[in-house]
């Protein structure tokens, strides 16, 4: 290689050229290394964040719903469960005969065809045609075997008793969330944890065949046990409807509580509504409304009277101040008042309902004849501050704390409002509003021995496999009422249905305790009235305690003649479903003819001398068959029997 | 002359860079697998003829291209040296052609293409990169024979060679602008004895970056820049703000990165290609070739790009003359800025901008003018006499 610069041929490169393609070669060299170590840092130590980042955006989460927990009455009977519902739904990109799909789905699910292509073709990843489809329609649906037609199993909320305390219970919406009543206060409780079923979808969302799915099992919800007895609840509410229709009353409402511990056996606000069609009206508009006012009615149908509302309660409400006034001291059982039919306070004439008067009475006749001008004195007597006082103690100016929503408040007046005017109508329970619920929980105070209980319902939550139980505990105030006050006002309850105004609450041997009342609605001018009776049993023990409130019934408006019958219907078939037994008075045997009496054998006497026998005693015989000797007999020798039973006897020769 | 003659009799003892063609065919080869990798599922939802839509085209081409190359690497160089000005004057015509006249074809919002319709049309910008080696390779020649080389005319005479074909590329495609103004900064650079006013140049470069980017947000507020116009820098800082507009291309290759790990998740398994990652056979092909063979096979492709580099200096430092060693030095500025910006967009290294990789990203003119770049270097490598 030996070549002068002057050749023609321009040389090879130069040491300064090559020099220079070495610098670039390691400026490559080193932007690669460079490259790769930036690389190492995105794959290595961001690979975590990065791989997230892409597996959210590849996964689609298909919700498996929870089933959602169901409802125990006390007798562990089911009163609100699921059903397998399905949730018809198409997928645009997975469709590939259109026409069909929409054909069979307007077909099965008798929808508007049109409404269903606008779905069909509308560009999303997932659209819902229709969700709560029968399991059947499901089922026929997926007979199909369509391309892009989705059928997914969920569950709907289902009520077995339909409207049994329906207010109580409340419903659940579209996506199973509690609307109103106790699926609503024990959401939480109820709802489960939805599981989800995660495939790979690519940017369209199509699935990816083949990728494999990852499924997070749903939870069910846990189940509610409350003190609610379907059975309890059954009669409550035959008793609330016999007396709606009879007195074409607006509505009724009845709580029957356990009174020592707050636990409700029932609570009825005829009409009731079927809570598996809960957006249905339970009657016929006369005309047509907007949606706004159909939300309106059916917000009002939904109420539950006993915690959503307020209303005077008038004489029941004696009870309270009877308490005040006994535990305060002013006035004993045998002070003595005198009744001219009024009272005067300031320049008021104060009416008693017995236009005539009750005339001289003591403090317990008062009660039993609910005499105003007694109580209106005993207010007096116990003075605003004392009245005020006695309310906070009996719990009355705060809320029961009830586990349903919407409790509303007492209206009550304002302490320094009150003149003696004020003090006069508070005293036999005008002029202020409350709940009945409010009012049931302050009598079971007074009775109860001076407990102020928490009203509720739930009584225990178990996990859908039993493997957890939680057992309910609610607040619990002693000493609203001292015991003796207690003792002496249950028997001057006692009394008011033994002999007074509630005595058509009166059940022999039961010991029914109770007070009456007749509020007239505001305003005073419609002549509008709320009758009620609150009543429990037995007076000895408390096992029961109940109130009846029949809004503006017809006709006869005493709460003494319509509202305590009920209650005494109630109370008859309860007690002793309850197993409480009948503990007769002397004067009671007596006077209903009360005992037992061993069956004699009677079998194979002649009938002369049988007849003769049994009219020595009270049994009712009846025979049957012809002859002159008694071939069988019922009941058996030795059975004990009421000594006025019927008895059968069986007629025939030897 | 006695011995020269005697070479041309030995053909046998010319040399032949086998390892660079190895390389080219090798990177072929994976380019068109991982086109069929990262284009098979699109292509089939898209196209009547199914999953091999893209790698059918691809592969056509790629082998007529390997023939041109063939044939080039076996012609001597000096032979197309002599059409160095006919070359630039085309590219430098369809360039305009495509800029100013209606021949030029917009795709994805960019005139890049020319041609009479989409199917027979061609990016010139490939062919300008070719031009515009060739046509700086001759005028070097020319000037360090006549002992000008350093001289500010010569310098101003190349800048003004390189510039305007760079400029009518820049108009409607920054990177490929870029390459172009890399390629012939690169050549000029070798060629030349000076430094200081290469340090100069890449200095006021460096300045100009840091400026942009410290006072891109100043001037916005000044209202002398509109912030659509500093898009892409905000975009690059972070494409976590941007999920859907401008960060929407470089997020979706970083989740394809990201979720590769260090062995990835196998040849076919990329689920990003599940046209996450837009048009996942061209331009972001790289983030693919991460996701499915993980750190791993993104190295080995980055090592595999670097001994190609390396093979071009050898053939660049043994060339029998300075044409051909600046043919070299050419085309392999163009493959390493090609490469080193592409992955350094794709890795979110640097804004983002439209390049593709060289081999194995889809594209039928880049792959026949990367094939005709290739011929000249081998037929530079076929000139080496090896002397024993």
């Amino acid at each position: 290689m030996k070549k002068t610069e002057a050749d023609t041929e321009v040389r090879r490169t130069t040491t300064n050229n090559r020099k220079r393609i070495m610098l670039i070669f390691a400026i490559s060299a080193v932007l690669s290394v460079l490259l790769i170590g930036r690389l190492t840092y995105l794959m290595i130590f961001r690979s975590a964040y990065y791989s997230e980042k892409a597996d959210e955006l590849h996964e689609r989460e298909r919700a498996i719903k929870a089933a959602r927990g169901e409802i125990y009455d006390a007798n562990g009977t089911v009163i609100a469960t699921n059903r397998t519902v399905c949730t018809i739904s198409v997928i645009h990109n997975q469709i590939t005969d259109p026409d069909r799909v929409v054909e069979v789905l307007s077909k099965e699910l008798g929808m508007d065809e049109d409404k269903v292509r606008t779905s069909v073709e509308k560009y999303t990843s997932r659209e819902v045609i229709k969700s709560n489809v029968d399991k059947s329609v499901g089922d026929s649906i997926r007979q199909y075997a369509l391309n892009g037609v989705k059928v997914d199993e969920d569950y709907k909320r289902y009520y077995p008793f339909d409207t049994l305390a329906s207010k109580v219970l409340g419903f659940t919406g579209s996506d199973n969330q509690g609307i109103i009543g106790l699926e609503v206060k024990y959401e939480d409780v109820l709802k489960g944890i939805d599981g989800q079923i995660l495939t790979l979808t690519d940017a369209k969302g199509i699935e990816i065949d083949g990728a494999a799915e990852g499924r997070i099992e749903p939870v069910a919800g846990n189940n509610l046990y409350l003190s609610l007895d379907v059975n309890i609840q059954k009669y409550a509410e035959q008793a609330a409807m016999q007396v709606m229709e009879q007195k074409n009353a607006k509505a009724v409402s009845i709580i029957v509580m356990n009174p020592q511990n707050g636990e409700i056996m029932a609570m009825v606000n005829v009409p009731e509504f079927s809570l598996n069609d809960p957006f249905t009206l339970n009657y016929e508009l006369t005309e047509d409304v907007s949606a706004e006012e159909k939300q309106n009615l059916l917000n009002m149908m939904w109420r539950n009277r006993c915690i959503n509302d307020t209303y005077e309660p008038g004489s029941t409400f004696k009870i309270v101040t009877a308490s005040a006034g006994l535990s305060e001291g002013v006035v004993s059982v045998n002070d003595q008042f005198y009744c001219p039919g009024y009272k005067i306070v300031e320049d008021r004439r104060i009416r008693c309902h017995k236009v005539s008067g009750h005339g001289a009475e003591d403090f317990v006749h008062g009660a039993m004849n609910s005499c105003n001008p007694v109580f209106i004195e005993v207010g007096l007597r116990l003075g605003v501050s004392n009245m005020y006082k006695y309310f906070n103690q009996f719990g009355l100016l705060s809320k029961t704390g009830i586990d349903l929503p919407g409790e509303a408040s007492t209206i009550m007046h304002k302490q320094d409002n009150v003149g003696e005017v004020e003090l006069a109508t508070i005293s036999f329970g005008q002029s202020f509003q409350i709940t009945p619920i409010r009012l049931l929980t302050t009598a079971s105070a007074v009775i109860n021995g001076g407990t102020l209980v928490t009203p509720h319902f739930g009584v225990r939550v178990e996990s859908a496999d039993g493997s957890k139980v939680e057992t309910l505990t609610y607040p619990v105030t002693e000493g609203a009422v001292d015991k003796n006050v207690s003792d002496t006002m249950r028997s001057i309850l006692e009394k008011v249905v033994a002999e007074g105004s509630g005595k058509r609450a009166y059940i022999p041997g039961y010991h029914v305790g109770g007070k009456t009342a007749t509020s007239e609605k505001l305003p005073r001018s419609l002549k509008n009235y709320i009758s009620s009776f609150l009543g429990f049993a037995p007076a000895t023990d408390p096992k029961v305690i109940a109130l009846i409130t029949i809004d503006e019934p017809e006709g006869i408006y005493y709460g003494g003649t319509i509202a305590a019958p009920a209650v005494k219907s109630i109370f008859e078939n309860i007690l002793p479903y309850l197993g409480i037994e009948e503990d007769y008075s002397v004067e009671e045997i007596a006077a209903y003819e009360i005992g037992d009496v061993m069956m004699e054998n009677y079998m194979g006497m002649g009938v002369s001398d049988l007849k003769k026998k049994i009219s020595e005693t009270d049994l009712e015989p009846i025979y049957l068959g012809e002859g002159d000797y008694v071939t069988d007999q019922f009941p058996l020798e030795g059975e004990l029997i009421k000594k006025d039973s019927t008895v059968i006897f069986y007629l025939g020769n030897k | 002359m006695e011995r020269r003659q005697g070479k041309r009799t030995e053909k046998t003892r010319r040399y032949y860079d086998y390892s660079l063609l190895f390389i080219i065919i090798f990177l072929s080869c994976f380019g068109l697998i991982m086109i069929y990798s990262s284009s098979a599922y699109v292509a089939e939802m898209k196209f009547s003829d199914g999953s091999i839509h893209f790698l059918k085209r691809q592969a056509l081409i790629s082998a007529a291209s390997f023939v041109v190359m063939l044939v080039i690497s076996k012609m001597n160089y000096h032979f197309f040296a002599k059409f160095a000005v006919l070359g630039y004057g085309a590219a430098v015509l369809c360039m305009i052609l495509v800029n100013f006249t209606p021949l030029g074809i917009e795709r994805n919002g960019q005139k890049r293409w020319l041609g009479v319709s989409e199917s027979l049309s061609f990016q010139p910008t490939e062919l300008v990169k070719v031009a515009v080696i060739l046509a700086l390779a001759c005028l070097i020649v020319l000037y360090v024979k006549r002992k000008k080389m350093d001289e500010w005319g010569t310098i101003f005479l190349m800048v003004f060679v390189t510039a305007v074909p760079g400029l009518l590329v820049l108009m409607n495609n920054l990177s490929s602008g870029i390459i172009i103004l890399g390629i012939g900064f690169t050549m000029v650079f070798v060629a030349s004895r000076k430094k200081l006013r290469f340090a100069v140049v890449v200095g006021l470069g460096v300045v100009a970056v840091i400026a942009a980017l410290q006072l891109g947000d100043k001037l916005v507020e000044m209202g002398v820049l509109e912030s659509y116009q500093l898009d892409r820098i905000h975009v690059w800082r972070s494409p976590e703000s941007y999920p859907l507009e401008g960060g929407y291309q470089v997020l979706q290759g970083l989740y394809a990165i990201g979720s590769g790990g260090i062995f990835g998740k196998g040849l076919g398994n990329s689920i990003q290609k599940l046209s996450f990652v837009p048009e996942a056979q061209n331009d972001m092909i790289f983030s693919i070739i991460c996701e499915e063979l993980g750190l791993f096979g993104a190295a080995c492709l980055i090592l595999l790009f670097l001994f190609m580099i390396w093979r071009f200096m050898v053939i660049a430092n043994n060339a029998p003359d300075l044409l051909g060693s600046m043919i070299v030095v050419g085309v392999m500025a163009h493959i390493a800025i090609q490469v080193i910006l592409n992955i350094a967009v794709i890795t979110n290294t640097i804004p983002n901008t439209g390049i593709t990789l060289p081999f194995i990203s889809y594209g039928g003119t880049s792959v026949l003018f990367l094939m005709v770049e290739m011929g000249m270097v081998l037929s530079v490598s076929n000139q080496i006499k090896i002397e024993k």
